[in-house]
């Protein structure tokens, strides 16, 4: 059976959240998608102004809330439409991947990358590498796993809640 | 510099270089407030409990007569200048004491514009070093009672202060034990540290005394309160303390002074310092960046190059 | 004849009570804090240290699930723990300052409103204290109407002897059930001597003039002499055993979440704030001032007890060194 990368029917499909901004990668995007370039349909993208405002907390809610892979993409440096903004994301991500790290999350999961509008290109092999390197490393459990300890000392009360709060 | 036979239970130093400095602090509090040259000074005070200390709004010579320093006087009072504590201080130009990594936050809220330098009249201290989390404060200072970071102390003596307060006495070297918990902590694979901060977060009661003592902590609206839309779950489970840890770490990145009171007054033993630590040091690597007794410019998040590493950015 | 138990008769009651699935709860050491945690062993019981954290949490957890919801096909389904299966515990180990306070809580959670959460737990579980044998200066349990050998709030109360091992009483049907229960490990005789009791040396109070002036000083300086150095944290109400306010908090998304019920403390700028912005608790002496009406005048006005044992945690553990003995000395000379 023959088929191609993007219709192939695999065992875990990861879900992805890229963070964008509107001017470069958005369009970027946009034209790979009129251009029809094939890609992984994995990707849920989020438009923002500009990188600089896209925050890491935003990062970090995409993993609660169950993303297995995080991709943000902006501007080329010199491009951003607000002059700096994607400077200051640049250190602002620098120090975020270091927190992450520090802390234990796999930085694998995280991609940054400039796509200008132009890159439809750039897009597709961006999304495209994310999702199967993703899909290798299987979903990401942590946050889940955190999500569903249900009490905050994990001991004091597992026993208890499992009785009486089987019905949860 | 080094004495010998240190061990971690002889005193540290001699105790009457405290009651120099705090005979100096009283004499500058007393004669700034005669003078009418502050409305305030912010000091310590003892406390009921034997060794124990307290911040204080002194706002006459009485009061400023009574002002101590001694290893129990733990707090950073750069935070009653922060916007969240100012209304504890009367108007008008005030004197506060701070010891060096004090001073290091009082020049960082300076930087960041939350109040100018010529508004503030600083009383710098030689310091020593002060009590640890839990310490047995009856107990003279010996090195198993010092806070941590006060083992690896570079600011024993405050810069660029109007006054300093007390003299230096020689002080032991000591092990430098939060850089080699740092040190562990980076040699562990990405699970095992994962592991590590879970089971430490977890712990967290959301008390946010470390939240409250952080003098860089002055947000009206702190995002980790916010419910719409909510970033941070509010509840002390370990999902939302994960979030609050990381969120917390990141907002004072480039900013934390390293006082570690938040990690001193966190009833949970959670190691914040080692988080914004972490912090400080990757900003050094990547940008040269460090806090200073000197207010500056531009902070290491608020400030870019043209040439700053992009190796991570595809 | 009164009745002993070992050290080690102690440890097997424990391992004898878990082996019939009850659930043992008791101070024990986890990394460098000891708290009350569930012990899986008699021996993890760490009976020379003042858990961190007060054993409130045993009926008052800091974050329990209330219920939980989820939408599925345009239909919303919502369902609520079983509190008819909440396991029957055992807290063990609890000195006087802990095991007072959840009876004294009683008053409050089942006032206007009987909290089953709360009830449920006070209902399935037995306190067996532990007469208190070494204070620190923070201790003012005397101070406030209590003593380290107080039997308030215990089922069955453990005595420590000369020798080792403890004098035991039992003080209620609870108790003895208890005691009955696990007649072997008991022994009849041995020496009862107790050890000597801790002993804080503090300022006696007088609760009911420091009501009356409370009454009458609503606004007075005080407040800001106090407070002004208040950090405005959760620590002090966090770690004692008598606080005990919450905050409902729905939680997770859409389609599917829990309704919870966490710990609050009126010392945070939020616990006031209106919907509309407005905060009639607008600076930090009127929310301290706030901790201390409600310990010694509100919650003795309405049920006549003290919302404090002197169990001196939030005096340890302020960020800012306040001191609510000292503060309570000073307005007992005022009164
Ligand atoms: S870090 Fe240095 S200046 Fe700060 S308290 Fe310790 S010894 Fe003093
Ligand atoms: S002080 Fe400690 S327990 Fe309190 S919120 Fe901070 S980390 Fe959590
Ligand atoms: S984060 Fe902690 S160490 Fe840094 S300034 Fe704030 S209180 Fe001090
Ligand atoms: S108010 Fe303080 S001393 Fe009194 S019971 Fe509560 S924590 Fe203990
Ligand atoms: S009295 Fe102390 S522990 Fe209580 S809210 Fe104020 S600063 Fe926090």
């Amino acid at each position: 059976m023959t088929a191609t990368a993007t219709t192939t029917k695999h065992d875990f499909e990861p879900k992805l959240v890229a963070f964008v901004c509107t001017w470069c990668t958005y369009a970027g995007a946009d034209l790979a998608g009129t251009s029809r370039m094939q890609y992984p349909s994995n990707v849920r993208v989020v438009k923002f102004p500009c990188t600089g405002r896209i925050d890491p907390v935003f990062i970090l809610r995409a993993f609660q809330k169950g993303a297995d892979g995080v991709l943000v993409s902006g501007c080329h440096p010199g491009d951003c439409h607000y002059m700096a903004g994607n400077f200051h994301a640049r250190r602002r991500f620098a120090a975020f991947r270091q927190l992450l790290d520090f802390v234990g999350v796999d930085l694998k999961r995280l991609q940054f990358s400039w796509v200008s509008a132009a890159e439809g290109g750039k897009w597709v092999e961006v999304v495209t590498e994310l999702t199967e390197r993703v899909r290798e490393m299987g979903p990401m459990r942590e946050f889940i796993d955190l999500d569903a300890s249900e009490h905050w000392s994990a001991e004091l009360a597992d026993a208890e809640l499992k009785a009486a709060y089987h019905s949860l | 510099m080094t004495q010998g036979q240190q061990t971690e239970s002889t005193p540290l130093v001699d105790p009457a270089c405290y009651a120099a400095a705090t005979a100096a602090i009283r004499a500058e509090a007393v004669r700034l407030l005669e003078a009418g040259e502050v409305t305030a000074v912010v000091g310590y005070r003892a406390g009921r409990r034997a060794g124990s200390a307290m911040p204080e709004v002194a706002t006459t010579a009485e009061a400023a007569a009574q002002l101590i320093f001694t290893p129990g006087c733990q707090n950073n009072l750069a935070l009653f200048l922060s916007k969240a504590k100012r209304e504890a201080l009367p108007k008008g130009k005030v004197a506060v004491v701070v010891k060096g990594c004090d001073l290091r936050a009082l020049a960082g809220l300076i930087g960041e514009s939350q109040l100018k330098r010529d508004e503030v009249h600083v009383i710098g201290v030689a310091c020593p070093g002060v009590y640890g989390a839990g310490a047995d404060l009856a107990k003279p200072l010996a090195a198993e009672s010092l806070a941590r970071k006060c083992r690896e102390c570079k600011v024993h003596l405050p810069e660029g202060t109007d006054v300093v307060a007390g003299t230096l006495p020689p002080l032991p070297d000591l092990a430098p034990l939060e850089a080699e918990e740092l040190a562990r902590l980076e040699a562990m694979t990405p699970q095992e540290r994962w592991a590590f901060w879970t089971e430490q977060f977890a712990r967290c009661i959301r008390c946010l005394a470390c939240r409250q003592v952080c003098p860089f902590c002055f947000c009206t609206q702190c995002l980790c309160d916010r419910n719409r839309p909510q970033a941070v779950d509010t509840s002390p489970r370990p999902a939302g303390n994960t979030a609050w840890h990381i969120v917390r770490a990141m907002h004072l990145a480039g900013r934390c002074a390293g006082c570690a009171e938040c990690e001193r007054v966190c009833p949970m033993d959670i190691p914040l310092n080692l988080l914004n630590r972490k912090m400080a040091q990757e900003l050094f690597e990547l940008y040269g960046f460090e806090t200073t007794m000197q207010p500056q410019e531009q902070g290491a998040l608020t400030s870019y190059r043209d040439g700053d590493d992009q190796s991570f950015i595809k | 004849m009164a009745k002993t138990l070992s050290l080690d008769n102690l440890h097997r009651l424990v391992d004898a009570l878990l082996q019939e699935g009850v659930r043992v709860v008791g101070p024990k050491r986890t990394g460098t804090l000891t708290v009350y945690a569930p012990l899986t062993r008699g021996e993890e019981l760490e009976l020379n240290e003042l858990p961190r954290r007060s054993a409130k949490e045993t009926f008052f957890p800091p974050c329990e699930t209330i219920l939980s919801f989820e939408k599925r096909d345009g239909r919303t389904t919502v369902s609520d723990p079983d509190l008819d299966r909440l396991p029957e515990t055992v807290l063990i180990g609890v000195r006087p300052c802990d095991a007072a306070a959840p009876g004294i809580l009683d008053a409050v959670f089942s006032w206007d409103y009987d909290d089953p959460f709360f009830l449920e737990r006070r209902k399935r579980t037995t306190i067996i204290g532990i007469a208190c044998t070494s204070s620190d200066d923070a201790c003012f349990c005397t101070a406030v109407g209590l003593t380290p050998d107080a039997r308030q709030g215990s089922d069955l109360f453990l005595v420590p002897v000369e020798g080792g091992g403890f004098a035991v009483e039992a003080l209620d049907a609870k108790g003895s059930a208890l005691k009955e229960r696990h007649a072997a490990l008991f022994t009849a005789g041995g020496n009862t001597v107790p050890l000597p009791l801790a002993e804080p040396k503090v300022e006696p109070l007088d609760l009911e003039k420091i009501r009356a002036w409370l009454d009458g000083n609503f606004e007075h300086p005080l407040w800001k002499e106090i407070a002004d150095r208040c950090a405005g944290c959760g620590a002090c109400a966090f770690l004692c055993p008598a606080c005990h306010c919450f905050d409902i908090v729905d939680e997770g998304g859409e389609g599917s979440g829990c309704r919870r019920k966490h710990w609050d403390a009126c010392g945070f700028g939020k616990f006031t704030m209106h919907a509309s912005a407005h905060n009639p608790r607008d600076v930090q002496p009127q929310r301290y001032r706030n901790r201390i009406m409600h310990k010694f005048k509100y919650y003795r006005d309405k049920f006549g007890q003290t919302l404090c044992t002197g169990c001196g945690r939030c005096i340890r553990w302020c960020p800012v060194g306040i001191d609510i003995k000292a503060v309570l000395d000073e307005i007992n000379k005022k009164s």
